[in-house]
Protein backbone atom coordinates (compact mmCIF):
# COMPACT_ATOMS: atom_id res chain seq x y z
CA UNK A 1 0.00 0.00 0.00
CA UNK A 2 1.03 3.58 -0.62
CA UNK A 3 1.31 6.12 2.16
CA UNK A 4 2.39 9.75 1.92
CA UNK A 5 5.09 10.87 4.29
CA UNK A 6 5.79 14.49 5.26
CA UNK A 7 8.71 15.76 7.31
CA UNK A 8 8.63 19.03 9.21
CA UNK A 9 11.19 21.37 10.79
CA UNK A 10 14.78 20.13 10.79
CA UNK A 11 13.73 16.64 9.79
CA UNK A 12 13.36 18.10 6.29
CA UNK A 13 17.03 19.13 6.45
CA UNK A 14 18.13 15.73 7.76
CA UNK A 15 16.30 13.82 5.05
CA UNK A 16 16.72 16.36 2.27
CA UNK A 17 13.03 16.18 1.49
CA UNK A 18 9.68 17.53 2.70
CA UNK A 19 7.44 14.83 1.24
CA UNK A 20 7.67 11.40 -0.29
CA UNK A 21 5.53 8.42 -1.22
CA UNK A 22 6.36 5.15 0.47
CA UNK A 23 5.16 1.64 -0.31
CA UNK A 24 4.56 -0.61 2.68
CA UNK A 25 3.25 -4.17 2.98
CA UNK A 26 -0.33 -4.62 4.23
CA UNK A 27 -0.38 -4.89 8.01
CA UNK A 28 2.54 -2.49 8.47
CA UNK A 29 2.62 -0.18 11.44
CA UNK A 30 3.96 3.32 11.92
CA UNK A 31 6.92 1.69 13.66
CA UNK A 32 7.61 -0.40 10.54
CA UNK A 33 7.50 2.74 8.44
CA UNK A 34 9.91 4.48 10.81
CA UNK A 35 12.35 1.54 10.51
CA UNK A 36 12.17 1.66 6.73
CA UNK A 37 12.77 5.40 6.72
CA UNK A 38 15.74 4.95 9.07
CA UNK A 39 17.46 2.69 6.59
CA UNK A 40 16.75 5.16 3.81
CA UNK A 41 17.76 8.20 5.90
CA UNK A 42 20.36 7.04 8.47
CA UNK A 43 20.54 10.54 10.03
CA UNK A 44 17.06 9.92 11.45
CA UNK A 45 18.18 6.86 13.40
CA UNK A 46 19.34 8.54 16.65
CA UNK A 47 16.25 10.80 16.71
CA UNK A 48 13.36 8.35 16.83
CA UNK A 49 12.96 8.58 20.60
CA UNK A 50 12.00 12.21 20.27
CA UNK A 51 10.27 12.24 16.87
CA UNK A 52 6.50 12.77 17.02
CA UNK A 53 4.23 10.94 14.60
CA UNK A 54 0.85 11.90 13.20
CA UNK A 55 -1.58 10.38 10.73
CA UNK A 56 -3.84 12.99 9.20
CA UNK A 57 -4.16 15.61 11.92
CA UNK A 58 -3.97 13.29 14.94
CA UNK A 59 -1.02 11.98 16.89
CA UNK A 60 -0.52 8.24 16.68
CA UNK A 61 1.76 5.72 18.36
CA UNK A 62 4.21 3.36 16.69
CA UNK A 63 1.71 0.50 16.86
CA UNK A 64 -0.81 2.30 14.63
CA UNK A 65 -1.78 0.06 11.67
CA UNK A 66 -1.27 1.92 8.44
CA UNK A 67 -4.06 2.10 5.85
CA UNK A 68 -3.70 2.77 2.11
CA UNK A 69 -3.55 6.48 1.43
CA UNK A 70 -2.63 7.46 4.99
CA UNK A 71 -0.91 10.84 5.26
CA UNK A 72 1.85 10.38 7.82
CA UNK A 73 3.85 13.21 9.33
CA UNK A 74 7.06 13.05 11.31
CA UNK A 75 8.35 16.02 13.25
CA UNK A 76 10.49 17.00 16.24
CA UNK A 77 9.03 18.24 19.55
CA UNK A 78 6.86 21.29 18.94
CA UNK A 79 7.82 24.84 19.92
CA UNK A 80 4.85 27.14 19.54
CA UNK A 81 4.27 30.41 21.31
CA UNK B 1 -17.86 28.57 24.80
CA UNK B 2 -17.11 30.90 21.93
CA UNK B 3 -13.78 30.31 20.27
CA UNK B 4 -11.83 32.14 17.64
CA UNK B 5 -8.55 30.92 16.20
CA UNK B 6 -6.29 32.59 13.71
CA UNK B 7 -2.96 31.30 12.39
CA UNK B 8 -1.55 34.05 10.25
CA UNK B 9 1.61 35.47 8.69
CA UNK B 10 0.27 38.99 9.23
CA UNK B 11 1.42 41.12 12.19
CA UNK B 12 -0.79 40.80 15.27
CA UNK B 13 -2.83 44.01 15.59
CA UNK B 14 -3.81 44.22 19.24
CA UNK B 15 -6.02 47.31 18.85
CA UNK B 16 -8.07 45.60 16.16
CA UNK B 17 -8.45 42.49 18.29
CA UNK B 18 -9.45 44.52 21.35
CA UNK B 19 -12.05 46.42 19.35
CA UNK B 20 -13.74 43.11 18.55
CA UNK B 21 -13.92 42.02 22.18
CA UNK B 22 -17.29 40.91 23.50
CA UNK B 23 -17.90 40.52 27.23
CA UNK B 24 -21.25 39.19 28.44
CA UNK B 25 -22.91 40.43 31.65
CA UNK B 26 -21.94 37.09 33.25
CA UNK B 27 -18.23 37.62 32.76
CA UNK B 28 -16.07 39.20 35.44
CA UNK B 29 -12.58 38.42 34.20
CA UNK B 30 -10.70 39.01 30.97
CA UNK B 31 -7.18 37.60 30.83
CA UNK B 32 -4.67 38.38 28.11
CA UNK B 33 -1.33 36.82 27.21
CA UNK B 34 1.05 38.25 24.65
CA UNK B 35 4.00 36.13 23.54
CA UNK B 36 6.80 38.25 22.15
CA UNK B 37 10.00 37.22 20.36
CA UNK B 38 12.95 37.67 22.73
CA UNK B 39 16.26 39.03 21.57
CA UNK B 40 18.12 35.84 22.42
CA UNK B 41 17.63 32.09 22.29
CA UNK B 42 19.78 29.87 24.52
CA UNK B 43 22.06 32.83 25.22
CA UNK B 44 22.62 33.62 21.54
CA UNK B 45 21.51 36.98 20.12
CA UNK B 46 18.95 36.67 17.35
CA UNK B 47 17.20 39.07 14.98
CA UNK B 48 14.02 37.11 14.38
CA UNK B 49 12.33 33.73 14.49
CA UNK B 50 10.99 31.84 11.48
CA UNK B 51 7.88 29.96 12.63
CA UNK B 52 6.89 26.89 10.65
CA UNK B 53 3.57 25.10 11.07
CA UNK B 54 1.67 22.05 9.89
CA UNK B 55 -1.34 24.29 9.69
CA UNK B 56 -4.21 21.84 9.30
CA UNK B 57 -3.01 19.79 12.25
CA UNK B 58 -2.29 22.92 14.29
CA UNK B 59 -5.88 24.09 13.81
CA UNK B 60 -7.21 20.69 14.79
CA UNK B 61 -5.01 20.45 17.88
CA UNK B 62 -5.92 23.98 18.97
CA UNK B 63 -9.61 23.09 18.74
CA UNK B 64 -9.03 19.94 20.81
CA UNK B 65 -7.48 22.18 23.46
CA UNK B 66 -10.47 24.53 23.28
CA UNK B 67 -12.77 21.50 23.68
CA UNK B 68 -10.85 20.52 26.83
CA UNK B 69 -11.03 24.05 28.25
CA UNK B 70 -14.79 23.97 27.76
CA UNK B 71 -14.97 20.72 29.78
CA UNK B 72 -12.70 21.91 32.59
CA UNK B 73 -13.70 25.54 33.26
CA UNK B 74 -16.79 27.75 32.84
CA UNK B 75 -15.07 29.92 30.24
CA UNK B 76 -17.20 32.21 28.10
CA UNK B 77 -14.80 32.71 25.21
CA UNK B 78 -11.27 32.09 24.00
CA UNK B 79 -9.59 33.95 21.18
CA UNK B 80 -6.08 33.05 20.01
CA UNK B 81 -3.86 34.39 17.26
CA UNK B 82 -0.56 32.68 16.45
CA UNK B 83 1.70 34.31 13.94
CA UNK B 84 3.84 32.15 11.64
CA UNK B 85 6.53 32.99 9.11
CA UNK B 86 9.15 35.58 9.98
CA UNK B 87 8.62 37.43 13.28
CA UNK B 88 11.20 39.99 14.41
CA UNK B 89 12.50 40.49 17.95
CA UNK B 90 10.02 42.46 20.10
CA UNK B 91 7.15 41.61 17.81
CA UNK B 92 4.26 39.53 19.16
CA UNK B 93 3.99 35.93 17.97
CA UNK B 94 1.07 34.88 20.15
CA UNK B 95 -2.04 36.70 21.42
CA UNK B 96 -4.50 34.97 23.75
CA UNK B 97 -7.71 36.30 25.31
CA UNK B 98 -9.73 34.27 27.84
CA UNK B 99 -13.02 35.58 29.23
CA UNK B 100 -14.74 33.95 32.17
CA UNK B 101 -16.89 34.61 35.23
CA UNK B 102 -14.00 34.82 37.70
CA UNK B 103 -10.27 35.45 37.55
CA UNK B 104 -9.39 32.00 38.95
CA UNK B 105 -10.85 30.13 35.99
CA UNK B 106 -9.69 32.67 33.43
CA UNK B 107 -6.07 32.63 34.63
CA UNK B 108 -6.05 28.83 34.99
CA UNK B 109 -7.51 28.24 31.53
CA UNK B 110 -5.11 30.70 29.91
CA UNK B 111 -2.06 29.15 31.61
CA UNK B 112 -3.20 25.64 30.72
CA UNK B 113 -3.87 26.56 27.11
CA UNK B 114 -0.40 28.02 26.60
CA UNK B 115 1.34 25.14 28.39
CA UNK B 116 -0.54 22.55 26.35
CA UNK B 117 -0.09 24.48 23.11
CA UNK B 118 3.66 24.27 23.64
CA UNK B 119 3.35 20.51 24.02
CA UNK B 120 1.00 19.49 21.21
CA UNK B 121 0.44 22.14 18.55
CA UNK B 122 2.70 21.54 15.52
CA UNK B 123 4.52 24.85 15.27
CA UNK B 124 8.33 25.06 15.26
CA UNK B 125 10.80 27.92 15.69
CA UNK B 126 13.98 28.61 13.76
CA UNK B 127 15.92 31.46 15.36
CA UNK B 128 17.78 33.63 12.85
CA UNK B 129 21.04 35.51 13.55
CA UNK B 130 21.41 39.31 13.25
Amino acid sequence: MHVMVSFYSYLKDLTGCAQLDETMPEGSTLGDLAKKLSSRFPKLEPMWNSILMAVGVDYQERGYLLKPGDQVSFFPPVQGG
Amino acid sequence: MKRNLEITTEPIEEAVLLAKRFISPQAGAVVYFLGVVRGSESGVTISSIEYETFEKMAEHQFHLLFDEIEKRWPIESVRLVHRVGLVKVNEPSLWVEVIGPHRGEAFAACQWLIDEMKRVVPIWKKPLPP
